[in-house]
């Protein structure tokens, strides 16, 4: 039953994959292409977390055997959804393209080759279903056919075919000293230097670690949305769990080779910032952007590389950051097709508002997966080598900074100018898949112990991170911008843009004084004139008046002698008054 | 005469017997002549079949007359003869198929199939020889049948092929037979024993034992296109294309390599030949060979020449794993003896189809001819894809074997020079793969061009062949167990 489940997994999408190479056949085929991955999805989220389902042939290649563990559980997980995001996706980018077919055949084959190499438990199996995801990967790096394309196209080959190079002759080598095939006693047989230096480098390429990472970002860069997704979404990852399949990690401790990859790592966290930034094609920022996490994850490896004992707590925050890294960045792919398929600037600005949630998830926010992912890291290092430790430490924490510049400048390059999309692609027929692995991205933090058991337990107990880094990102981002806006208008013009709000101010300032100043002009000839008109009138009126009382007073007196209330001048006013009335 | 040893004449018979048959018939007499051909190649696969079926159960068939006092002409049927027979049997009913569709209005039809089928008669012959005086018989027989193969188109450049091509594997039989001579003078036998027949000589004489060893190796070499005696390969590439396929998949290369296996295994004893200090030169000359092979290959534009110099380069992965003289090496060896085969096989069967529908004979026209003959063009991939050496497909099985046998004497250099052939084939085969599946055909062509089907199912068939030989390489009865089987036996000596 699990081992029927376990074929299931490869079987449907190589079933599909015939299906699409009918003309009869294709139209369902594209139907069904979302949901290739889903016995994978089941048989991952289905499988106990400790249970061991195997399924084994001794007559396929040298002797197959597929299976699957705890971690190879989660890859399976959060690579399924990927694919299932993508094919969405992929289903409605494509409607209308001539070469729809010949994509979706390498999309469907390089899943097969995605989702079987994590089943694989021997070399042989494993290798070739490497390779199958490797090399059908290029018709999607292809596949646009411009010459940006053709160049990416053929540098991604080039690095393929030499990863593939370093694998066969590192896989051959441990296999040799093991005396087996199986991928578990690869890892038990603690191979010499060269055969892990060769498996290193082999998995480096599809890493993107530096100095193997330039077919990178161009081939992420130039693959149409979907496929960008899932490359570096989920088959990047392939190279981490070859690795963590084929490295005796936990058991052997190498100490060059851990010192190197740790150093790969760190160079590779900045250089990819400063590479990145430069870029004027929003997806190639985003392929920069892997590169440079991958760098964080490579910190991971080479500390376990160097401390075997510290691998076991190790492990879990790499497989954490791995399924973080997955969706945050999937969304982040899917979501620059989200923002090229709305058909008005109202639509994209809401996209980017949304493609900003995984973004900072990426960034490390607090509480995120992001940076709960690097505090699990940073206390798992600490079992490690001591002398490493801080760099480590400060390394992880800057990364905060190089993530959220490069989030900025993706986010800046893709509003000021959105990538073309198909004419025929609905809008939210991308935007759903987008919006889907945004919210994983973000419920991940919760939805981790559920899926991942005992392994999520370091976790729960990882700090929230600081938020500093972000904010300092942020922060010398608009500095950033504002600098190279400056440098774009000329100091001066910009010096009067920063001073215009200013100006603007004094010029309303000036006009308000100006009308106070009239009105008070105004009113400053006004009031004397009113007091002088009040003060005519008055005098006037006090005239009138003392004119009155100086008449009645006159009256009074001329009226006295007539007086009878005066003895002396009795009935003079009385008389007067009385001979006037 | 047992009833064993009717067995092995039967399966001689059935492609040598044929042949006075078809040279009988008029020209006229297609569909006769196609019904004789494919009845004795089903015949024969059946009988191959059986045979392979009692020898894995242990029988030895065997049947000998003494020509010389001391000469025997002698065939001997043990697990080696089989992996050819097999191999050849499975092969010609496959190209018969192919040839008839492909020579469908050709004219010298009956001079063409007669041949063909004495030169596949001779390659029986090469495999069940049980000792190098028959073999070198079967040898001349299989240079003289391959001739008017060769020339078949009759142009000014056909001819001047096969002339190039008589003078060098005539000279290189003039060579064999004074090594079969020089074998009897001094082993007093030229049986094919496993162990080896010349432990004593060494031992006694080395200097003659080494001489004798170049001497073999430098005969069997032409035929095996070993470098600097490969050159008439790439010429004689200008033969119909199942004529090329048969050669440098099964009939001519493949003898001579078969030749190498027989000499440094049965005639020397791989042991002798390390105590000559033979295997290093032999591992030397078949690593240079690889990779010159390999860069010769990746300037051609023609796709037969490309072809024809990669096969230089895939056959001495044979002598590789003979010469690094261990038992893995050895399986891989063996086991490639078979894969490139069907790897070969298909890639010029595909080639032919090119040329027959689409008229598409370099690899700079080769732009979308993937959208016009998916079928063919699927196989075509499938077989370069094994060449550079992919899981699961045939190839990976032998460089992998090849790998681990130079580990496993310590011969690290092979690791190198694996993955720099490996990365030489990628050069070469990926190119074609590209312009024939990512690249756009030149302008709007024809109307889908049709091939029948017993042009597009052949390359299918060795396509899928390739595919399970490789996916299925542990199971019973696969190259790679047969393989294990012979070596086992070899090395148990």
């Amino acid at each position: 039953m699990t081992g029927l489940s376990l074929a299931l997994v490869l079987i449907l999408p190589g079933l599909l994959t015939v299906a699409l190479a009918s003309p009869a056949l294709r139209a369902a085929a594209w139907r069904l292409v979302p949901l290739a991955p889903m016995p994978a999805l089941a048989l991952a989220l289905m499988t106990a977390p400790d249970s061991a389902p195997v399924l084994r042939s001794d007559w396929l290649i040298l002797g197959t055997e597929l299976g699957l563990d705890s971690v190879s559980r989660l890859f399976l997980a959060f690579t399924a959804v990927l694919w299932i995001a993508a094919g969405s996706a992929a289903r409605h980018w494509m409607r209308d393209d001539p070469r729809a077919a010949a994509f979706g055949i390498c999309f469907l084959m390089a899943m097969t080759g995605n989702l079987g190499l994590i089943l694989a438990r021997d070399a042989a199996s494993f290798y070739a279903f490497f390779a199958l995801m490797s090399f059908s990967s290029y018709g999607l790096v292809l596949h646009e056919r411009s010459d940006k394309a053709r160049s990416a196209a053929r540098l991604y080959i080039g690095f393929v075919i030499a990863g593939e190079l370093a694998l066969f002759a590192g896989l051959a080598l441990t296999a040799a000293q093991a005396g087996s095939l199986l991928l578990s006693d690869l890892r038990a047989s603690a191979p010499d230097g060269l055969a892990a230096l060769l498996l290193l480098a082999g998995f480096g390429v599809k890493l993107g670690l530096v100095p193997l990472h330039f077919w990178l970002p161009p081939a992420h860069g130039a693959a149409p949305v979907p496929a960008s997704a899932v490359l570096s979404g989920a088959m990047i990852k392939a190279g981490l769990f070859g690795m963590i399949a084929t490295l005796p990690l936990g058991v052997t401790a190498f100490d060059d080779l851990g010192p190197l990859v740790m150093s790969a790592g760190l160079v590779t966290i900045f250089a990819a910032l400063l590479l990145g930034v430069q870029q004027t094609n929003p997806k190639a920022v985003l392929g920069y952007s892997s590169v440079s996490q991958m760098g964080i994850i490579a910190l991971g490896l080479g500390a376990g590389l160097l401390a075997p004992e510290a691998w076991p707590a190790i492990l879990p925050a790499l497989v954490f950051l791995a399924a973080h890294h997955a969706l945050a960045k999937g969304a982040l792919f899917l979501g620059v097709g989200a923002v090229a398929a709305q058909p008005d600037g109202r639509g994209r600005w809401l996209m980017l508002v949304a493609l900003a949630l995984p973004a900072l998830v990426l960034a490390g926010l607090p509480a995120t997966s992001g940076a709960l992912g690097k505090e699990t890291l940073k206390t798992a290092l600490a079992a490690g080598s001591a002398v490493w430790l801080p760099w480590l430490v400060v390394a992880l924490t800057l990364s905060g900074i190089a993530t959220t510049l490069l989030m900025a400048r993706h986010l800046f390059l893709l509003a000021r100018q959105s990538p073309p999309a198909p004419q025929a692609v609905a809008p939210e027929a991308i935007a759903l898949p987008f919006l889907g692995l945004a919210l994983g991205a973000v419920m991940l933090p919760a939805l981790w112990p559920w899926l991942a058991g005992s392994a999520g337990a370091p976790l729960a107990q990882a700090g929230t991170g600081p938020l500093w880094p972000v904010a300092a990102g942020l922060a010398i981002a608009l500095g950033a911008g504002l600098d190279a806006h400056a440098r774009r208008i000329g100091p001066a013009v910009f010096a009067a843009q920063l001073l215009a709000p200013f100006r603007a101010a004094r010029a309303r300032l000036t006009r308000v004084v100006a009308v106070r100043q009239r009105a008070l002009r105004r009113l400053s000839v006004q009031v004397p004139r009113q007091i002088a008109a009040r003060t005519l009138e008055w005098r006037l009126a006090q005239t009138a008046i003392l004119v009155l009382i100086a008449l009645v007073m006159a009256l009074h007196l001329a009226s006295e002698p007539r007086a009878s209330v005066i003895p002396d001048s009795p009935g003079t006013s009385g008389a007067v008054t009385e001979g006037n009335l | 005469m047992t009833e064993s040893a009717t067995l092995l004449i039967l399966i001689l018979l059935t492609s040598l017997g044929a042949a006075p048959v078809i040279f009988a018939l008029p020209e006229s007499a297609a569909r006769l002549r196609t019904a004789i051909n494919l009845t004795m190649a089903t015949i024969k696969v059946a009988l191959v079949g059986w045979l392979a079926l009692e020898v894995g159960q242990g029988a030895r068939h065997g049947l000998s007359f003494a020509i010389l006092p001391g000469l025997e002409f002698r065939l001997q049927a043990d697990p080696l003869a089989i992996l050819f027979i097999a191999l050849s049997a499975v092969l010609w009913l496959i190209t018969t198929i192919y040839s008839v569709g492909y020579l469908e209005r050709g004219p010298h039809r009956a001079r063409f199939f007669g041949f063909f089928s004495l030169c596949v008669g001779a390659t029986v012959g090469v495999a069940l020889a049980g000792n190098l005086f028959t073999f070198l018989v079967f040898y001349e027989l299989l240079t003289l049948a391959t001739y008017p193969l060769v020339i078949h188109r009759g142009t000014a450049e056909a001819l001047r092929a096969g002339r190039i091509y008589l003078i060098y594997t005539l000279a290189g039989g003039l060579v064999l037979l004074l090594g079969t001579l020089g074998l009897w003078v001094l082993a007093g036998t030229t049986d094919f024993v496993a162990g080896g027949i010349m432990a004593d000589v060494a031992a006694a004489q080395p200097l003659a034992a080494q001489a004798l060893f170049v001497v073999l190796i430098l005969a069997l070499g032409v035929k095996a296109a070993l470098v600097p005696l490969h050159r008439w390969l790439p010429i004689a590439m200008v033969a119909p294309a199942p004529v090329s396929a048969l050669l440098h998949a099964v009939a001519v290369v493949k003898a001579g390599a078969f030749g190498i296996i027989r000499v440094v295994f049965e005639v020397f004893g791989i042991e002798t030949v390390r105590e000559l200090g033979l295997t290093m030169p032999l591992a030397a000359l078949a690593a240079v060979t690889i990779l010159y092979g390999s860069v010769r290959a990746m300037t051609q534009d023609d796709i037969k020449k490309r072809l024809a110099y990669s096969t230089v380069s895939q056959v001495s992965y044979i002598t590789l794993g003979v010469a690094l003289a261990g038992p893995v090496a050895a399986v891989g060896a063996l086991a490639h003896l078979i894969h490139q085969g069907l790897m070969k096989i298909t890639m010029f069967m595909a080639a032919g189809n090119l040329a027959e529908a689409l008229g598409v004979k370099r690899v700079s026209q080769m732009d979308g001819v993937g959208r016009a003959l998916p079928g063919t063009m699927l196989a075509f991939s499938l077989a370069a894809l094994a060449m550079i050496g992919l899981p699961p497909l045939a190839g990976f099985v032998s460089k992998w074997y090849l790998a681990q046998g130079g580990l496993a004497v310590g011969q690290d250099w092979v690791i190198p020079l694996l993955l720099g052939s490996s990365l030489l084939n990628a050069l070469y085969f990926l190119p074609m793969l590209h312009r024939a599946w990512f690249r756009d055909a030149p302008e709007a062509e024809a109307p889908r061009p049709r091939i029948g089907w017993m042009l597009a199912a052949p390359p299918l068939v060795t396509a899928a062949l390739v595919l399970a030989a490789g996916l299925m390489a542990n199971a019973p009865f696969s190259p790679l167990e047969w393989t294990r089987f012979i070596v086992e036996l070899e090395y148990r000596e």
